[in-house]
């Protein structure tokens, strides 16, 4: 990243941290063997992968089940819809990855509100006695919003119990994508009380194409991709070993800053959110509040051209995301925007700013001036 | 202060729009960049793949500070392209949807929607010139076209750029004159045989601001100007169809069926294919026939759904001295019988030929026999430089 440059997208791909690539270097040069290889070298990288594995389970609390890795968050996702036979419930604001996979199978998308929050009432109302998973993200990839993933959890466990009760076998789990967020609030699976767990390594200054899916021993996964039986058969391969490795020490050192990083960011945002909507009496802030990621900020400016306000900044060196993919053509606008019932000529004039490591407040002040020039420059223009 | 004259630039994240923006800009023309979306084949699940375009001639547009719109083709793009290109494949037909998209779209549609929404004049990136026989007698009421900054511009292909902007510029807002499609500088790029079905009265109101460069020459001036389309590849092929191909695209319409392919002096039965409609006459692709001497197709038969093939290549059917032409189209008045160049498809050489025109058809003869061409293509004839519109093979 060039020192002039703001990058202002942490939520879209995170530059790796130096010293997680001090840690996965020797695994592409000096130990690149095969861990399945019988001889003593191999042997010793076979242990460094299980002994990341571990340090992965411990971070995120997963005292027994299996840690599948997997070519990113995607491909995890994917597995944890897999084995599914029955009925299925994810709200209507999820990933791509989500939807496409509940869309295969009998589903029921359930509504978020119109702060991309997804209440545990609307969930139980979904469950029928054949739901066998239930889909809920973390946090928001748009948003920013946090969902009530421990209330979820309780409604799930009920059904659990209900069910035994009245004779129903059928397995109902909760799955819960974490690669938003998974660096700045607890992702601890016993105190989220999920049964299945998405993170992703490029999302916190990690390798990208390295996620992993955690999932309860209850749970009878079924695999997607076959082959040699690596990762309990559940992914066949060989084990991506530096990525691995790369993602645990990741995961580590965003665990260890995460309270102190939140707050960073958090005062960061709340500053420029007043910058921008102080200079904008009419720009809307979405997403919940009181319940967002500290490094988000979604702002909509009403008759902008989110689209063209990107590259005019991306001119003067500062990098967001748009608000709304293909804005143009009205059936693709981002769907959870649509879902959250943003207006139109709003979802076309937001821009999703997220923050990160490299984010100060002399380079997001700096941003803030910037926007605050080219947006008036845009009104101008349409005035004109 | 004079009003700018306002053009339209049909942007499709080309490098070849890209610079036909910002020659207009240079020129001194208030200008507007126009995406058309058209009908593409958006799959679930699929990346849509005209994003990155869209984004690509976003892009460009905000680096030319000029204003940038969508114009929604697609309900009319898939009627009137689309369809037709299916239609015509079934009728055993080889139609070409890029000479239908011109003619209906760019040069009608987006020419009309343009018009309507405030615009003077339309611009392409198209290898094509117009030139207007009245300009010289309007040239002198429309100098405000040229703005100081432009006259400044440096060097010999920016005095071209110049020369091109008084020619056309000026005649072109002037009403009731008809524009003269010629081809392009660039005999290599020259465009104009997807152009033939455009009007007189589309040309006077069109720019061409590329048409006197070369394709190098055009890559060069876009890195100089920093844009960001400057290296990107060229489009191939029909855009709608993109990567998948034209066989696969229309197998999603059309039922594949097994048919014969016949030795078509043997009648020996020599193999078999899955729809006579992939298979057009003089190809040679695709035959799956096994080594030796490649095979030509010489005839279909829709009906029956056979395929005629040939090793050799002196067949009668492959050559003929005489094409028919029907839903014959001139650009402007319809040209006197005579000698003409014509070009059967896009960037095959000029062939002399001599030219009989009757109503809607006309009747080309060659001195020797030319390799001949299939139904539902076209012909497109030309005086020289000029191109005068052309027919359909029937």
């Amino acid at each position: 990243m060039s020192t002039e440059q703001i990058y202002l997208d942490y939520a879209a791909a995170t530059p790796i941290d130096e010293r997680v690539i001090a840690v996965m270097q020797t695994y592409f040069t000096d130990d690149f063997y095969n861990p399945s290889s019988p001889y003593m070298p191999a042997v010793k990288v076979r242990r460094a992968f299980e002994d990341a594995k571990q340090t992965l389970a411990n971070l995120i609390g997963a005292k027994s089940g299996a840690v599948i890795m997997t070519a990113g968050a995607t491909e995890s996702i994917n597995l944890a819809f897999n084995w599914v036979t029955g009925h299925v419930v994810v709200p209507n604001i999820e990933h791509h990855a989500v939807l496409r996979c509940a869309s295969a199978l009998s589903h029921t998308i359930v509504s978020a509100d119109s702060r991309g929050y997804v209440s545990a009432e609307v969930i139980k109302e979904a469950i029928r006695p054949d739901t066998q998973l239930v889909s809920v993200a973390l946090a928001n990839n748009e948003l920013g919003t946090i969902q009530p993933i421990r209330a979820i959890a309780e409604i799930i466990k009920n059904e659990r119990e209900q069910r035994l009760i009245s004779g129903n076998l059928t397995p109902i789990f909760l799955h819960c994508d974490a690669s938003q967020g998974a660096g700045q609030i607890d992702i601890n699976v016993a105190r989220l009380g999920v049964d299945m767990m998405t993170i992703n390594a490029g999302k916190i200054y990690g390798p990208k194409q390295v996620g992993l899916l955690w999932a309860d021993s209850r749970v009878q996964l079924a695999p997607q991709i076959v082959g040699g039986g690596q990762e309990r058969g559940m992914r066949s391969g060989t084990e991506n070993v530096a990525g691995t490795i790369g993602f645990a020490k990741a995961l580590e050192l965003v665990i260890e800053h995460r309270t102190f990083e939140s707050e960073r960011l958090a005062k960061l945002r709340d500053d420029l959110q007043r910058t921008l909507t102080s200079a904008f009496s009419d720009a809307v802030v979405s997403g919940y509040e009181k319940h967002r990621l500290a490094s988000y900020l979604h702002i909509s400016f009403p008759g902008i051209d989110a689209e063209r306000l990107i590259f005019i900044l991306e001119n003067r060196s500062v990098l967001v995301a748009s608000g709304s993919a293909c804005a143009a053509n009205k059936g693709t606008r981002s769907h959870v925007l649509t879902a959250i019932g943003l207006a139109p000529e709003l979802a076309d004039g937001s821009i999703r700013i997220t923050l990160g490591h490299q984010s100060n407040t002399e380079n997001v002040k700096k941003a803030g001036k910037i926007l605050i020039e080219e947006i008036n420059n845009e009104y101008a223009r349409i005035k004109r | 202060m004079v009003k700018k004259t306002k053009v339209y630039v049909g942007m499709s994240g080309g490098v070849d729009s890209s610079l036909s923006a910002a020659l207009l800009v240079e020129q001194g023309y208030d200008v507007t960049g126009v995406y058309m979306k058209n009908w593409t084949m958006d799959l679930p699940g699929v990346k849509c793949p005209w994003a990155d375009d869209l984004a690509d001639a976003k892009r460009v547009a905000v680096q030319l500070g000029i204003d940038f719109k969508v114009f929604d083709f697609q309900k009319e793009y898939k009627q009137k392209v689309v369809d037709y290109m299916i239609d015509e494949y079934k009728k055993g037909r080889t139609p070409n949807p890029d000479i239908m998209c011109n003619q209906e779209v760019k040069f009608k549609l987006f020419l009309d929607a343009a018009l309507e929404d405030g615009a003077d004049l339309i611009a392409t990136g198209h290898y094509a010139r117009v030139s207007n026989s009245e300009t010289e007698m309007s040239a002198s009421v429309s100098k405000e076209h040229l703005q100081p900054e432009f006259s400044k511009a440096p060097g010999p292909l920016m005095d071209a750029a110049r020369s091109r902007s008084e020619e056309i510029g000026a005649g072109s807002s002037v009403h009731g004159y008809k524009g003269v499609l010629l081809r392009a500088v660039d005999d290599n790029k020259d465009q104009t045989y997807f152009l033939y079905r455009v009007t007189g009265e589309a040309m006077a109101k069109t720019l061409f601001p590329i048409g006197e460069f070369t394709k190098p020459q055009v890559r060069k001036m876009a890195a100089e100007r920093g844009l960001t389309t400057a290296i990107k590849k060229d489009s191939q092929g029909i855009c709608f169809v993109g990567q998948v191909g034209i066989r696969d695209f229309l197998s999603m319409y059309v039922k594949q069926q097994s048919g014969k392919i016949i030795e078509s002096k043997s009648k020996k039965v020599l193999g078999h294919h899955d729809g006579a409609i992939f298979y057009t006459l003089g190809q040679r692709h695709g035959l799956e026939l096994g080594g030796g001497l490649p095979y030509y197709v010489v005839g279909k038969d829709m009906d029956k759904n056979e395929v005629y093939v040939t090793t050799d290549l002196n067949n009668d059917n492959l050559w003929s001295d005489e094409i028919h032409l029907d839903e014959v189209h001139w650009i402007n008045q319809a040209p006197a019988d005579g000698e003409y160049q014509i070009r059967i498809r896009h960037r095959a050489p000029l062939i002399k030929a001599f030219l009989k025109v009757s109503d809607n058809s006309a009747v080309l003869r060659f001195d020797n026999p030319e390799r001949a061409t299939a139904n539902g293509q076209s012909v497109v004839i030309y005086d020289n430089e000029v191109c005068l519109g052309g027919g359909v093979v029937n």
